[in-house]
């Protein structure tokens, strides 16, 4: 382990204040041993640095796929109190409400016959990669109802069912969305992408089932054995992206006049209650809910091509549940002894309620939350759920996927996209993508074990395991 | 080559090197369009961009988070810059060509530029930027 680091636990380790000046509470990270082998210094510099800011309350958190981000560590997580706190968006990220959410299939793995034409069909209906754009044509009217209502306007316009929204965080809207923060410039990028994967690291699989360790949890979710799933990974594309470059700008600026001093220039920040922070607030917001009907438009398209292919009716894929894990939301949590409303940056980490929280849907108040971890491309991803212990340790959040150990350079050396296209074929995964060279640098073994990340979050109790799910097909951005 | 990709574990860092800042400017534009679209554009269409900052580092980043805008809606591949460049200002031409599939999907998307990271410095008579692309 690096030096300065303390073993505070199985799993836990702790940074002390001190480890960079200015640090107002410690860091905690949870790694294993064999996870620590691949951990950067720079990423609990990072943890470290995020520490000095005004208001965090208790812990500088960051979760086992903690790698070297900017400002925040990807799999950082940070609350601060709402009276002297900030808000940074090098706590939620570039991709704002990048998420994940799994939709299942009454289909069994072996009635996925023709599952070349299930692809190809996917991979025509949802654009997908760099330059990819919309076939809808939103007025500008249409774009401000996206921002202020998120996925229940997709639903409203008949992108799916009025229950589906019951079943997304936040049920698909942040409240506090401002489609007046949202710049023309990031509008203009908004409007021809809504409804579009994306490209990177993002994805729609095709996936099994394969195995169920929490039977019990595993039927309140409704997922068995042998049963086909879709998991759908984005965000809010080049809207989100802007709005993180403008505010970012701003609050840079800000960060100077309200005399914050900060190790980093991208954690530039502004005190919540200030004009700075309120309207950072209010774009981050109307960005979520842009990405959450973009997941809801996604799922749509998906939807439709199940039924045409299979006969599987529309209603009968249920959107088990569609998590954020880019942002930061105004959460009530126990700090001191009391519960107090905070304001919780996730960059990379997703929340994990436990049972009988407040803002889960009632069918899974006994389960706590679903948690989505997506594995990479060729790698299994898995099914959680929240847990009381992530309350008390992380206001409530796990880890958000795997994150990468291999830079892009390394990786274009080792191996080439065409063959790690067909290596996945020989293990039977299709991939389809805009180009093989789309592909080249996101080979599996570029990122951390998935099953080592989630092992972590399990064994702490951050979130636990329900189901292990393996791609059958893969659209790659 | 003027610009190349160095290590980095998350995402895309590159060295941009010239000999005047104008030109490290243009190499800066192409190692952007490099890293969306596989390779830079070809010339062809040409476009006016007008850039204001307050200090050397946040033009340059401006810059080019100006070009991220600007190839997402505009769909411009851009091939050089040719800039007049003042410490907080800069002016010129974009010359490029439209997006086209078949030809610019070997890249990935850029969502935004980092500033951690980010050196512009000018050393023994060439022009160095390092940055960041968060991909």
């Amino acid at each position: 382990m690096i030096a300065g680091i303390q073993s505070i636990g199985p799993n836990e380790w702790q940074v002390p204040i001190g480890y960079v000046p200015g640090m107002r509470v410690p860091g905690i990270f949870f790694l294993s041993p064999s996870l620590s082998e691949t951990l950067e210094e720079g990423a609990v510099r990072q943890l470290a640095n995020v520490a000095t800011m005004p208001g965090i309350v208790k812990y500088s958190l960051a979760m086992p796929d903690i790698h070297w981000g900017y400002g925040f560590p990807i799999g950082g997580v940070a609350a601060f109190t709402l009276e002297g706190g900030v808000i940074s968006p090098g706590g939620v990220g570039f991709d704002i409400n990048c998420g994940v959410r799994l939709l299942s299939t009454p289909l069994r793995e072996k009635d996925l016959s023709n599952r070349r034409e299930l692809i190809e069909r996917l991979f025509r209906e949802i654009p997908t990669g760099v330059g990819g754009k919309s076939g809808m044509r939103l007025s500008g009217r249409e774009l401000t109802e996206i921002l202020t209502d998120g996925a229940a306007w997709a639903v409203r316009q008949g992108y799916g069912l009025a229950v589906d929204t019951v079943f997304c965080e936040e049920e698909g809207c942040m409240a506090g969305a401002d489609p007046a923060t949202v710049s023309e410039k990031a509008r203009a990028r908004g409007v021809p992408q809504s409804g579009t994967l994306g490209s990177g690291n993002h994805f729609l699989e095709v996936q099994v089932v394969r195995e169920v360790y929490d039977d019990q949890s595993a039927k309140v979710f409704g997922v068995s054995p042998g049963q086909v799933c879709i998991m759908i990974h984005c965000g809010s594309r080049g809207l989100g992206h802007q709005v993180c470059t403008d505010h970012l700008r701003v609050l840079e600026a800000a960060t100077r006049r309200y005399g914050i001093s900060l190790p980093d220039r991208q954690l530039a920040c502004a005190p919540l209650d200030s004009p700075e922070g309120r309207a950072y607030f209010g774009a981050m917001a109307a960005s979520a809910n842009y990405a959450w009907a973009n997941r809801q438009i996604i799922t749509h398209a998906t939807r439709k091509v199940i039924e045409s292919l299979y006969g599987v009716p529309y209603s009968e894929m249920r959107l088990v549940y569609d998590v954020a894990h880019n942002v930061a939301k105004m959460e009530e949590h126990v700090v001191d002894g009391k519960r107090t409303r905070v304001c919780v940056h996730r960059k990379g980490a997703t929340r994990a309620f436990g049972p009988a929280s407040p803002g889960i849907p009632s069918p899974y108040s006994s389960t706590g939350q679903p948690v989505i971890i997506p594995g990479s491309m060729g790698t299994p991803s898995f099914l959680l759920r929240g847990t009381d212990i992530a309350m008390e340790k992380t206001f409530g959040s796990t880890c958000h996927g795997a994150g990468r150990v291999m830079s892009r350079t390394q990786a274009k050396r080792k191996i080439t996209g065409k063959e790690i296209r067909e290596s996945l074929g020989k293990a039977g995964i299709l991939v389809r993508a805009p180009s093989d060279a789309s592909i080249a640098d996101e080979a599996p073994d570029v990122y951390k074990p998935s099953a080592e990340v989630v092992k972590v979050v399990h064994d702490v109790g951050l979130s636990r395991l329900v189901a292990r799910l393996e791609p059958l097909a893969v659209i790659k951005g | 080559m003027t610009f190349w990709e160095l290590e980095h574990t998350a995402d895309v860092k590159v060295r941009v090197v010239a000999a005047s800042l104008e030109e490290l400017y243009s190499e800066a534009a192409r190692a952007l369009m490099s890293v969306i679209y596989g390779r830079p554009g070809d010339n062809g269409v040409a476009r006016e961009i007008v850039v204001l900052a307050h200090d050397a580092e946040s033009l340059v980043h401006t810059f080019l988070s100006e070009l991220l805008y600007i190839t997402d809606v505009e769909g411009l591949v851009i091939s050089r810059a040719d800039l007049s460049i003042t410490e907080n200002e800069l002016r010129g031409t974009l010359f490029g060509e439209p997006f086209s599939p078949a030809k610019h999907s070997g890249g990935r998307e850029v969502k935004g530029i980092s500033y951690s990271g980010l050196s512009l410095r000018h050393e023994h008579g060439s022009y160095i930027l390092d940055v960041i692309f968060d991909v």
